[in-house]
């Protein structure tokens, strides 16, 4: 079709805007030659080419009734602009007849209604268009027929700066009565801040006053509204929320037809992203607090922003992409209210970008409010019938939080009034969640802050708000060890914290927090698994814990290392269940790696930090344990953890008592041993386990243990 | 409540200058901390002592139109976060902007021009001069609401249909200097009129100033300290009774009013009073104790026992009202004598701050 080009030749002379189209055809004859041949080659379009030359050429005042000429070519674009519709040229050329009047009034709605496009359309042929409504010539229905099909193929247009550029044109027909819908509409997909003028509104103000309240003149109100606040307002009542009608009727069947045949997915529907409120199908509420507000431009202006002198500036509520966001980043304006923020995406991007106190202030007093006013306040409220909203706002809350991987301060003043009062099952899920985004606590509080009312909620709650609270423990842990390793990095391994944290916090500091909390979940997991008689669930989540503190220096840079507390090491060490041994001795490699690694470093720099004689005692306590006891058959031995007296152990009549948490004969074990036992000696009759400690067997039944899945086993005593 | 504000009582931070940050941009806000924000889990509780109020002479400090007109009303009492860009000398644009706010939440639908003179309400702002007590202290700001009655005669005058104000009276310094200089804290926020007006003034505040509105109820130990230092001003100028309302949580509630002869309110205060001002007398003030508030509470509950056989400990104080005013459980106060309306100011802008949720 791009052949064709030259048709809009013939039209160039009185039409120097549409030429720029047709870039291709201004090299004169030579290229008109060529098209010539061209257009010969497919004889199949010809007539349609002729049929626009007809149009573009026919002269003013030929009579349409009885001219055969007119009508067989009319015939011709119609089939074909329903059938593939109609290329940019062959639009700009039809509509131009058109609105010309050229040939009457009469074919005007004939050619509008088969305006099909295929692709876009022109914008210097919609500005001419609108350009032909001032001359008077049209009737007033075809002029609505010409906005409606403007409204409808709006988003084909290719560009809209020249369009914006006749805003006030356009406007000026707002008081033609029958167009203004119409009119009105089109402004407001147009309209940009600084089409906004004081002129205009009293204009739309009078027609109000005239017209009484009609739906299209608040809504492109409204909208001037949200970019001009200072200038007008309104409230738009819940029942005309319903935005523009679409007027795309007598082109919608064929357009989509068009569109199916052409395979092209263009979305011509102009959905309004109105910004009003969505309702909520919740009822009523006594207290609004949990409300987040509608995110809408500010109207408290500084005063040295005058309109003419000030930077051109973007509302937030405007922007509808992250495109558009970054684009306007440099002039982005916060909303009104801050609180507006929670509910987008896009907002929270933008907020994890600028760092202007004020407005996080401005965040948190909002929060503040809502969580005090649901949590604290509202005693009178009614708990069970608000918990639902409630409920959508913490998880509201908690999908920001992790959206910015932080938490704010507010939320964190507010947790730790809350637990103090809190039962421990009030929306736990949440209150955890949130609970592990909080940031370091400092020593000193701590204990206050946190401890106390943990342990006591710990001590008096089920065994799944234990293991909750583990798995909070544990996610505290890791955002506050990310959040060192995040920042020594980005300060060039200047360790100290004290510049980006507005308490003063030192590396010491930072890692007395780290090793209180550790210290905590040890004490809780010990006397946890104590009371739910070591319950494997609970000993999952302490496991979970430790994964985390043994890796501390080498995952997250941190200087420390922190063993697990007896508590916490025999119930694991003596589990009935073989994935929970084979995770602590897991544990217990990470942790030789890391305190292999710290030494060799201590070493290298000398300066570096220190770790304690008292940790690698314990540490290799604890190892010497294992092994004899996993591996060596030697429990109780007079020099390890455990000791029990000669006579008792006698007493209990278990022979060969030294052996009994070997790994044929640990609980955790014995089933993998009898497996292996039948797969090794299929014949034997009778189970004698202690076959398998012989040196061959005992190599093929620590690959065969391998086999299950235990890496860890493997990775201590590697397989010799 | 009580609760809580022993377990925030406990909290043993200073409440240093905080210490912002400066260094560079590129750091997020991780570290932050409300511990570190402002001081806020420590500043806000009531006082556990404060001075006794003198008589004013605010008649001198304060225009008389507006003082007649604060103490004219019952005011229903919120407390206000701190407001983000209010600026005293914006009045008047503040009051064209809420008139014509209020005109478009009144007709729905209907557009309205921010300059435009044809609304039907009338706002206007001003300041109220001389009731800060401190530098700290923001000034005092009021708002009027004059509208014409629906079927009004043209001649008729415009009525004042709503007045409000903002206020904040000795608030507590740290935290004020604590907040960044675009926000100014007016935490007190009392109404008299239509309800339906207050909600759209409130949610003007709103957008326009980023703020929020809550309830500002008086607890039993808010209620307390107004019946002790009302009762300590009888001296000067009579209270004429003191009338103290309880309720009782027994099937069905039961509800005591309880009137003491203004001569017995003070002798039961001045026999409960520590040091009987010997010692303080020469100097200006003179402070009264929460412990002087509760043994007077006290010695009324028991004195109502020994006649009624029923502590009014296991019940809930309701309202308490003298002559020099009243105030109620629900949050509405009326002041009725100009001149302690300052030392009860700063002891509901003290109940208003410690509502502050940052």
């Amino acid at each position: 079709m791009a052949a064709k080009l030259n048709v809009s030749e013939s039209s160039e002379s009185d039409s120097p805007n549409l030429s720029n189209l047709s870039a291709c055809s201004r090299t004169g004859s030579r290229s008109l030659r060529v098209a010539e041949k061209e257009r010969r080659k497919n004889g199949a379009e010809e007539p349609f080419v002729l049929a626009l030359k007809y149009f573009s050429n026919v002269e003013a005042g030929t009579p349409v009734i009885g001219n055969d000429e007119f009508e067989r070519n009319m015939v011709l674009v119609e089939q074909v602009a329903y059938f593939k519709g109609l290329s940019p040229e062959a639009i700009s050329v039809m509509l131009e007849f058109a609105m010309s009047s050229r040939m009457g009034t009469n074919p005007c709605v004939r050619v509008l209604k088969c305006l099909i496009p295929t692709t876009m359309v022109p914008q210097e042929a919609v500005v001419r268009g609108v350009a032909w409504l001032g001359v008077g010539k049209i009737p007033i229905s075809s002029q609505v027929l010409f906005i409606k099909w403007v409204l409808t193929i709006f988003d084909m247009i290719d560009a809209k700066d020249q369009l914006r550029a006749i805003y006030g044109f356009i406007f000026s027909f707002v008081t033609e009565e029958s167009l203004c819908p119409f009119i009105c509409h089109l402004l407001y997909l147009l309209t940009r801040k600084e089409s906004v003028r004081v002129f205009r509104v009293r204009k739309l103000l009078d027609l109000q006053s005239k017209l009484g309240r009609q739906p299209f003149l608040s809504h492109l109100l409204s909208l001037y509204k949200v970019l001009c606040p200072e200038l007008v307002t309104l409230s738009i009542p819940s029942r005309m929320r319903s935005g523009f009608r679409n007027h795309n009727s007598p082109w919608k069947s064929a357009l989509i037809a068009v569109q199916k045949s052409n395979g092209s997915q263009t979305d011509s529907s102009t959905s309004l992203p109105l910004t009003i409120k969505e309702k909520t199908s919740l009822r009523k509420r006594k207290h609004k607090h949990l409300e987040l507000p509608v995110l809408s431009s500010q109207v408290n202006k500084q005063p040295q922003t005058e309109p003419f002198t000030s930077r051109k500036v973007v509302p937030l509520a405007q922007l509808h992409s992250l495109s558009q966001l970054l684009e306007n980043m440099h002039c982005i304006e916060l909303p009104a209210q801050m609180g507006s923020l929670l509910g987008s995406s896009l907002a929270l991007q933008y907020l994890d970008c600028v760092q202007d106190e004020s407005a996080l202030l401005r965040l948190n007093f909002w929060l503040g409010y809502a969580l005090n006013e649901e949590f604290f306040f509202c005693g009178d409220g009614g708990g069970s019938q608000t918990s639902e909203e409630a409920l959508q706002f913490l998880d509201k809350l908690l999908s920001s939080q992790q959206f910015l991987q932080e938490g704010f301060s507010s939320t964190e003043a507010f947790l730790y009034k809350f637990l103090s009062v809190w039962d421990g099952s009030l929306f736990r899920p949440q209150i955890l969640s949130l609970l592990s985004n909080i940031p370091v606590v400092p020593n000193s509080q701590i204990g206050q802050l946190l401890f106390e009312p943990l342990m006591q909620l710990f001590f008096t709650s089920s065994l799944f708000f234990r293991c909750g609270l583990m798995e909070c423990l544990n996610n505290m842990l890791l955002k506050w060890l990310t959040w060192h390793s995040v920042y020594a990095l980005e300060d060039d391994l200047d360790i100290s914290l004290n510049s980006h944290t507005s308490i003063n916090m030192t590396l010491s500091g930072f890692k007395d927090s780290v090793m209180e909390l550790i210290h905590f979940a040890g004490r809780l997991g010990s006397v946890g698994l104590q009371l739910e008689g070591c319950h494997s669930l609970l000993l999952s989540f302490i496991l979970d814990f430790y994964e985390t503190v043994c890796d501390t220096f080498l995952k997250y840079g941190l200087p420390l290392v922190v063993m697990p507390p007896p508590g916490v090491f025999y119930p694991a060490l003596f589990a009935p269940d073989p994935v929970s041994v084979d995770r602590l001795v897991n544990i217990m490699y990470r942790y030789k790696v890391n305190l292999t690694s710290a030494k060799s470093k201590e070493k290298v720099t000398e300066q570096a930090f220190h770790i304690s004689r008292q940790t690698f005692r314990e540490f290799n306590h604890y190892i010497v344990v294992m092994v004899n006891c996993l591996w060596n058959s030697k429990m109780f031995q007079p020099d390890m953890g455990i000791q029990l007296g000669e006579e008792l152990l006698l007493k209990s009549n278990i022979p060969e008592y030294w052996a009994s948490f070997d790994l044929v004969h640990h609980p955790a074990f014995l089933s993998y041993a009898v497996d292996f036992h039948q797969r090794c000696w299929p014949g034997k009759k009778v189970l004698d386990l202690n076959s398998i400690k012989h040196s061959k067997p005992w190599t093929w039944y620590l690959e065969f243990l391998n086999s299950q899945g235990y890496d860890g086993l493997k990775q201590v005593v590697p397989a010799p | 409540m009580e609760q809580l504000s022993n377990s925030l009582a406990r909290t043993p931070l200073n409440s240093v200058v905080v210490k912002r940050r400066s260094k560079t941009k590129s750091f997020r806000q991780s570290y932050r901390s409300c511990l570190g924000l402002t001081p806020a889990l420590t500043a806000r509780r009531l006082s556990k002592s404060r001075k006794a109020p003198k008589s004013h002479y605010i008649t001198e400090k304060v225009n008389p139109e507006h003082l007649a007109l604060l103490l004219k009303s019952e005011w229903k009492l919120s407390y206000v976060t701190p407001l983000y860009q209010f600026r005293h000398t914006q009045l008047k644009s503040y009051s064209r902007q809420l008139s014509a706010f209020i005109a478009a939440e009144k007709q729905q639908g209907f557009a309205v021009e921010v300059d435009g003179s044809q609304s039907n309400f009338r706002v206007s702002f001003s300041v109220v001069q001389g009731m800060t007590e401190t530098e700290d202290d923001a000034e005092t700001v009021l708002i009027q609401i004059h509208s014409k009655p629906l079927f009004a005669k043209q001649s008729e005058a415009q009525r004042s249909v709503w007045s409000g104000w903002l206020t904040c009276v000795n608030g507590n310094s740290d935290y004020l200097c604590s907040l960044p200089k675009d926000f100014i804290c007016l935490p007190l926020f009392g109404s008299s009129g239509s309800e339906v007006l207050t909600t759209l003034v409130q949610s003007w505040f709103q957008k326009m100033f980023d703020c929020c509105f809550g309830p500002l109820e008086m607890n039993n130990t808010c209620l307390q300290w107004l019946a002790a230092l009302w009762t300590n001003c009888h001296p000067e100028s009579s209270i004429q009774h003191l009338k103290m309302i309880w309720t009782l949580p027994v099937v069905p509630p039961l509800q005591i009013t309880y009137t003491v002869n203004p001569k017995d309110a003070w002798k039961l205060w001045s026999s409960v009073r520590k040091d009987p001002c010997e010692e303080n007398k020469e100097e200006e003030g003179v402070s009264i104790d929460i412990e002087d508030v509760m043994r007077f509470m006290q010695g009324l509950k028991s004195h109502f026992y020994r006649h009624f056989r029923l502590d009014l400990s296991a019940g809930c104080l309701k309202q308490v009202s003298t002559a020099l005013g009243s105030a109620t459980f629900s949050g509405r106060v009326k002041i009725s004598n100009s001149q302690y309306i300052l030392s009860t100011l700063t002891l509901l802008t003290e109940c208003a701050l410690f509502k502050m949720p940052v």
